[in-house]
C-alpha cells in the first residue's frame, strides 16, 4: 500500500464549508484529520488562503496539537498508555513488544500504512490499565498474548475497517 | 482621555487610563527590563521579564500586559521582584548556548544587558543549550535559533508591521521555534527580506550576513535611505569609517518606523563597493598610456571641465550643451545643477532620471490644483475609507508602502486593486480588476460615469470646490459604459458593486508606474483626479493621491527646477510674470523654450547637435531603453563629464569623472513622495578623494564665474528658502514639509477662493495588434533592485542573492507554447532581445509576458524603443509587443 492518495475535491468542499468562519480554522482541521488521517502539506496555502492567515500560522497551529499530523498516519493508529497506572502495572513491556511486533518506533507508521504507534500520557482509563486504543476503541488489560491477537486481527482485516 | 492616579515605587505618578504599567513607568522615567516588549507591536507577555508586583494583593504581573488600574500600589524592584527576574534571566541564559565572545550581537544583545544588571553571571543550573541548525543560505540573514528566547518579536514584526507572514510559531514546548511554512529556508519562503525583524531581535537569533567579520559598530548616525521615494530614516552604524551595519532608525513620526525594506536594510553594502570612484579621473589618450584614466587633483579635474563647457559654449552656443541631474541628489545639489545650467550656460537643457518614471505627469496635478495636492503624508492613509491601488506594485517598488497599505486592510478598509497583474497586494484586496493593458483610462472613465449615473458623487463639495460641473456632468452620461466595459474587458456589474462599496467615501489613491509610465498616463491621472473630485476626497481626511516615486530625491529634483520645463518650485518656464521673476532673482536672461529632456538629449547628441553633456549621478547607458543607441550617441559628444559615486557604465565613458560622495558622506535633503522635507547629515567620510556634490557644483561655479562660490551649505538653503515659498521649511531640520501655497479654496479654506476644474473626459481610440509580436511585455521592478540598478547591483548581498530575473508567463501560454518552468526563452521585440528563463505564473494573464527590469546589466531596456512620447513629454515605456521563442 502506498502513500494514500488525496481526494482534493473531497478536501476543497471541507475547506469551503468553514471558509472566512471565525474560529473556524481548528474545527477545519479536525475535519480534514478525521478524512484523511492526517492534513496534507500541500493544502497549508489553501487552507490559509480561505481563512485569511497567514500560511505560517496555519502550520503553527497544526503542529502545536498532538492531534493534528502533517505526516499520513496508519489505516490503524494504536496509542499505548504510558500513564502512571499503566506503567506500574507493565505498559512498558507492552510498548516494547508493540515495536517488536509492528517494527517501527514510537510515533512511526508501518511502511504499509496499516499501523501508526503512539503513546498517550493518560487514556483516562487506569481501573483498565495497562490499556490502549486502536483509533477510538478501548483495549484493557492488556497482556502480551492479548496485544498479540489484536494486531493479528487487525492485521487480518484487509478490506473494511472494524473500527 | 481619563486620567488615573496610582503609585509606583513609592511615587505617586498620574497617567492615561487604558496604557500599560510599563508604559506608565516609561513615561515616569522608570526602567523596567524587558525583552519582548516594543513599542510598535501589541504587548505580548511572553518574556515575563518585566514583572511587577502589586502591593495590595502580592499579586506578580507582567507589566507589558497589565493596563493601569486606579489606586494601584505598583513595586517594580521589590526584592520578590528581583528574584523572580533573576530566575527567568537564569532560565534563559541556562538554555542559551555559550557562544557570547564570538556573537556578532556582541554588548547589543538584550539579554546579555539584562543579565548583566540583574547580576546573573553563572546560573548554577544544568546547560541545557538547545542547538539548532544554523541557516545561512540566504545572503541577507543568519537565522541561529539556538539563540531564540522566543520573545516572539520577529514574527510579530512579521505579522503586524510588515505584515508578509513568513514566520510564525511552530512546535511545543522546549522544541518550539519561528519557522516558515514548511519549515524551509527563508529564501524559499515568502520572506522579503526586510530586516524588520533582525533589527528588533534582542539577542544574536537573527543577524545580518556579512562577507567577513565586521563586530559591533564603533558608532550609529540617522540618516534618510538613499534608494527608493519613500525617504525611511536609517540608522547608520559605522566602523572606521566604512557602513558596516543599516536599521530602521525608529524615530518619531518617520515614515518608516521600525520597519525597512531589503534594498535599505541589506543593499547599502554598496556604498563600500570596490566600484566606488574615489578620486577624479581625466581620461588620456590611450597611446600614451597603457592606463587609459589618470587620477587628478580636483583643481585640474574642475579647470578643465570648467574651461572646456566654456570654449564649447562659446564656438557652439549654450543650447550645444545638456545637463542631466539626479534624482538621487539632494535638493540643494540640484538647485545648483539647473542653476550651472540655465544662469552660468544660458540653457534650459536640464533634466534628471525621474524623466524615466514619467515625472511631467505631475503637471496634471499641479496644474490643476495650483500645486495643492503636492503633500499627502502617508499618516493620513489610515483615515481613507477606501483605497484604490493603479498600476503598482508597492511591495516591489516601494516595500514601506506596502506595508501601509495591508495594515489598512487588516484594518478593514476595502482596498481596490487594478492591475494586470495579480500583484501580492491582491491578496489583501476586497476586488481586483485586472484591465486590459493600456485601458485603465477607460476604466475610470467608467467608474466615474457610473458614480454619476448612480449620483454616488458629493454634491457640496463639487459645489464648494469646483467648477465647471455642469459640462463634466454632461460629458459622463454621454460616456458609452457598455463600449467601455467592452474595452477594459471588466464587467459592469463588478464595476457598479465598487461604485456601492465607496458611496459616501473618502478615497485615498496610489498610483504606480504602471500608469506613469503608459502611454495614456497623463490623461489616467487626470481621470483618477477626476474620481477623487466627485467623491469628495481630494484634500479630505484620508483621500491622498499617492504617486508613488521610484527614487529617494525624484521629486526634490522636480521641484529644484532640475527639469527642462519648470524653474525652482515647479514654477512654468513658459508662463511670461514666472520668467521676469527667475530674470531678477538671477539677473540673467532666461529662454521660454523647454530645453530638451533626457531622451531628446540623446537624439540631439545622435544627430550632433549636442556637443557637450554634463551627467550628474545618473547612468542613461544602463537606465535608458536601446542602450547601444545611448552609446553611439554618447560617443558623439566632444566632451562627456560624468559625476557619480560609482564607475557606471556611462562614467567610463567620460572624458572627466568626479568623484561623488554618497548620501551617507554628505549634508543635504531628500523630498518624499509625500512632501516631506528631510534634512540628514554624513555617517561617514566619503572614499578617497570623493566631495559631496553640492561642493563639486559650488567649485565649478566658481570656477566658470570667476567668483566666490557659496561655500557653505546653508548659504544654498537661505537662497532655495528665499527664492522658492514651497520650500521655506528647508532649514536643516530633521523634518519640515512643503508649504502650502496654493489657491485654490479646498487646500485653504480661510484665504484662497480658487475652484479646481475637472479634467476633461478624453476616451483612446482601440490599438489594433500585431500579429508577428502577439505577446504584451510590461517591464517591471523586484524588490531587490531599484531603478536600472546601477547601486543595487554593486551590493555584494544583492549579487550573493543570484536574481536571474525570470520571465513570468500564463501556465496557459506555456502550455501552447509547450514550455515549463526553467525553459530558456528568447523575448524579442522589434527593438532587441532578452533571453532569460521562463516560470509559468498563474498571476500572469494569457498573452502578457512579466519581464524584471535591472538584472542582467538591465537588458530588458533591449526590448524597449529609445523614443519620447511627444504629447505628454513622457516615456511609455511599461509595455511593449514581443514574440517568444524557445531556446
Amino acid at each position: 500500500m502506498n502513500k494514500p492518495e488525496i481526494d482534493w475535491e473531497k478536501l476543497a468542499a471541507i475547506v469551503e464549508k468553514h471558509k472566512g468562519k471565525k474560529w473556524g480554522l481548528i474545527p477545519l482541521l479536525q475535519e480534514v484529520q478525521e478524512n484523511f488521517g492526517y492534513i496534507p502539506p500541500e493544502s497549508v496555502e489553501h487552507i490559509a488562503e480561505a481563512m485569511h492567515m497567514f500560511p505560517s500560522q496555519v502550520q503553527g497551529v497544526i503542529n502545536f496539537y498532538a492531534g493534528f499530523s502533517l505526516e499520513p498516519k496508519g489505516k490503524f493508529v494504536i496509542r499505548v498508555c504510558r500513564g502512571t497506572a499503566c506503567h506500574v502495572r507493565g505498559s512498558r513491556s507492552i510498548i516494547r513488544l508493540m515495536k517488536k511486533e509492528l517494527n517501527v518506533d514510537e510515533g512511526e507508521t508501518t511502511p504499509d500504512y496499516r499501523f501508526t504507534l503512539e503513546t498517550a500520557a493518560c487514556l483516562g482509563a487506569c481501573a483498565l490499565a495497562p490499556t490502549m486504543m486502536v483509533n477510538k476503541t478501548y483495549f484493557g488489560k492488556l497482556s502480551p498474548p492479548k496485544v498479540t491477537t489484536t494486531l493479528s486481527e487487525f492485521s487480518k482485516t484487509k478490506t473494511e475497517e472494524k473500527v | 482621555m481619563e486620567t488615573i492616579a496610582l503609585t509606583m515605587d513609592g511615587k505617586k505618578i498620574s497617567c492615561p487610563s487604558g496604557i500599560s504599567i510599563l508604559e506608565a513607568a516609561d513615561q515616569h522615567g522608570i526602567k523596567i527590563p524587558h525583552l519582548c516588549y516594543h513599542p510598535d507591536l501589541k504587548p505580548f507577555g511572553a518574556c515575563r521579564m518585566c514583572l511587577v508586583e502589586e502591593e495590595k494583593t502580592g499579586r506578580l504581573m507582567a507589566a507589558c500586559v497589565t493596563p493601569v488600574a486606579p489606586d494601584m500600589v505598583i513595586q517594580t524592584e521589590s526584592p520578590r521582584v528581583v528574584t523572580h527576574r533573576r530566575n527567568i534571566a537564569r532560565l534563559m541564559i541556562a538554555e542559551h548556548p555559550e557562544s557570547c565572545i564570538v556573537c556578532s550581537k556582541g554588548n547589543r544583545c538584550r539579554l546579555r544587558q539584562v543579565a548583566a544588571q540583574l547580576g546573573v553571571g553563572e546560573t548554577n543550573l544544568y546547560h541545557l543549550p538547545n542547538f539548532k541548525p544554523l541557516e545561512q543560505a540566504n545572503p541577507f540573514i543568519i537565522r541561529d535559533l539556538s539563540k531564540c528566547i522566543l520573545c516572539g518579536k520577529c514574527i510579530r514584526a512579521d505579522h503586524e508591521l510588515v505584515v508578509v507572514g513568513a514566520i510564525d510559531y511552530n512546535l511545543r514546548g522546549f522544541h518550539s521555534r519561528p519557522a516558515t511554512v514548511h519549515e524551509l529556508g527563508l529564501e524559499r519562503s515568502n520572506c522579503t527580506f526586510c530586516g524588520t525583524c533582525v533589527s528588533m531581535c534582542p539577542t544574536g537569533a537573527l543577524s545580518t550576513k556579512n562577507s567577513s567579520y565586521v563586530g559591533s559598530p564603533d558608532r550609529e548616525s540617522n540618516t534618510i535611505c538613499g534608494f527608493c521615494g519613500v525617504g525611511c530614516t536609517l540608522a547608520v552604524g559605522s566602523s572606521n569609517e566604512r557602513v558596516t551595519e543599516v536599521n530602521p532608525a525608529h524615530l518619531s513620526e518617520s515614515v518608516n518606523g521600525a520597519t525597512l525594506c531589503v534594498r535599505g536594510h541589506f543593499a547599502h553594502d554598496f556604498l563600500n563597493s570596490d566600484n566606488r570612484l574615489i578620486s577624479p579621473l581625466i581620461r588620456k589618450d590611450a597611446d600614451q598610456n597603457e592606463e587609459q584614466w589618470a587620477p587628478v587633483a580636483w583643481e585640474k579635474a574642475l579647470d578643465l571641465v570648467a574651461q572646456r563647457l566654456m570654449e564649447i559654449k562659446s564656438e557652439n552656443g549654450p543650447q550645444s550643451i545638456a545637463f542631466l541631474g539626479s534624482s538621487k541628489c539632494t535638493n540643494e545639489e540640484n538647485y545648483l545643477f539647473q542653476k550651472i545650467a540655465r544662469v552660468v550656460i544660458g540653457t534650459n537643457n536640464v533634466d534628471n532620471g525621474g524623466y524615466t518614471s514619467g515625472q511631467f505627469l505631475f503637471n496634471v496635478f499641479d496644474v490643476k490644483t495650483d500645486g495643492g495636492c503636492r503633500i499627502n503624508p502617508l499618516s493620513d492613509m489610515e483615515k481613507a475609507e477606501a483605497i484604490f491601488v493603479l498600476g503598482a506594485d508597492p511591495n516591489h517598488s516601494v516595500p514601506v508602502i506596502s506595508y501601509y497599505l495591508k495594515k489598512a486592510a487588516l484594518q478593514g478598509t476595502p482596498i481596490v486593486v487594478v492591475d494586470p497583474r495579480k500583484t501580492e497586494l491582491v491578496k489583501v484586496a476586497s476586488f481586483w480588476l485586472r484591465p486590459k493593458l493600456q485601458t485603465d483610462l477607460e476604466l475610470i472613465n467608467a467608474l466615474a460615469a457610473l458614480l454619476h449615473e448612480k449620483q454616488s458623487y458629493d454634491p457640496v463639495y463639487i459645489d464648494n470646490y469646483t467648477e465647471g460641473f455642469s459640462l463634466f456632468r454632461y460629458s459622463l452620461s454621454s460616456l458609452d459604459l457598455d463600449r467601455a466595459c467592452g474595452v477594459t474587458g471588466i464587467d459592469r456589474q463588478c464595476l457598479a458593486e465598487i461604485v456601492d462599496l465607496i458611496n459616501g467615501k473618502k478615497i485615498a489613491f496610489v498610483v504606480g508606474h504602471g500608469i506613469l509610465q503608459q502611454k495614456y498616463g497623463m490623461h489616467t491621472l487626470g481621470a483618477i483626479f477626476n474620481v477623487s473630485l466627485l467623491t469628495g476626497s481630494l484634500a479630505a481626511d484620508g483621500g491622498g493621491i499617492y504617486v508613488l516615486a521610484r527614487e529617494n530625491n525624484q521629486i526634490g529634483a522636480m521641484d529644484m527646477g532640475t527639469v527642462p520645463h519648470l524653474l525652482p518650485g515647479r514654477q512654468a518656464l513658459n508662463d511670461d510674470r514666472v520668467r521676469k521673476q527667475w530674470e531678477k532673482n538671477w539677473n540673467v536672461k532666461l529662454s521660454p523654450d523647454p530645453g530638451l529632456n533626457m531622451v531628446r538629449m540623446i537624439e540631439a547628441a545622435e544627430q550632433g547637435n549636442l556637443k557637450a553633456m554634463y551627467i550628474m549621478g545618473e547612468n542613461p547607458l544602463r537606465c535608458l531603453p536601446q542602450p547601444e543607441r545611448v552609446q553611439k550617441a554618447l560617443a558623439k559628444l566632444d566632451f562627456l563629464v560624468v559625476q557619480d559615486i560609482l564607475n557606471s557604465e556611462t562614467a567610463q565613458m567620460a572624458d572627466v569623472v568626479l568623484a561623488a560622495a554618497a548620501f551617507s558622506e554628505k549634508h543635504g535633503s531628500f523630498t518624499n513622495l509625500e512632501g516631506r522635507i528631510q534634512s540628514f547629515h554624513p555617517a561617514v567620510v566619503p572614499p578617497g578623494n570623493a566631495k559631496s556634490d553640492w561642493e563639486i557644483l559650488d567649485l565649478l561655479i566658481a570656477k566658470m564665474n570667476q567668483t566666490k562660490g557659496y561655500e557653505t551649505l546653508e548659504k544654498i538653503r537661505m537662497e532655495i528658502r528665499k527664492l522658492v515659498p514651497a520650500y521655506a521649511q528647508l532649514d536643516g531640520q530633521r523634518q519640515g514639509w512643503i508649504t502650502q501655497i496654493s489657491q485654490k479654496a479646498v487646500f485653504n479654506n480661510q484665504t484662497a477662493d480658487g475652484l479646481i476644474t475637472f479634467y476633461p473626459l478624453v476616451t483612446t481610440e482601440a490599438h489594433s495588434v500585431d500579429s508577428d509580436y502577439p505577446f504584451s511585455a510590461i517591464v517591471g521592478s523586484l524588490r531587490y533592485h531599484l531603478g536600472s540598478g546601477t547601486r543595487t547591483n554593486a551590493s555584494e548581498r544583492i549579487q550573493g542573492f543570484d536574481l536571474c530575473g525570470q520571465i513570468e508567463i500564463s501556465p496557459e501560454d506555456g502550455a501552447k507554447l509547450e514550455m515549463v518552468d526553467g525553459d530558456s526563452v528568447k523575448v524579442i521585440s522589434p527593438f532587441g532581445a532578452v533571453q532569460r528563463t521562463i516560470t509559468l505564473k498563474k498571476e500572469i494573464s494569457p498573452g502578457e509576458v512579466f519581464v524584471p527590469i535591472a538584472v542582467n546589466s538591465n537588458d530588458a531596456m533591449n526590448l524597449i524603443e529609445l523614443t519620447d512620447l511627444a504629447d505628454p513629454n513622457s516615456p511609455g515605456w511599461k509595455t511593449v509587443r514581443v514574440k517568444l521563442e524557445k531556446v
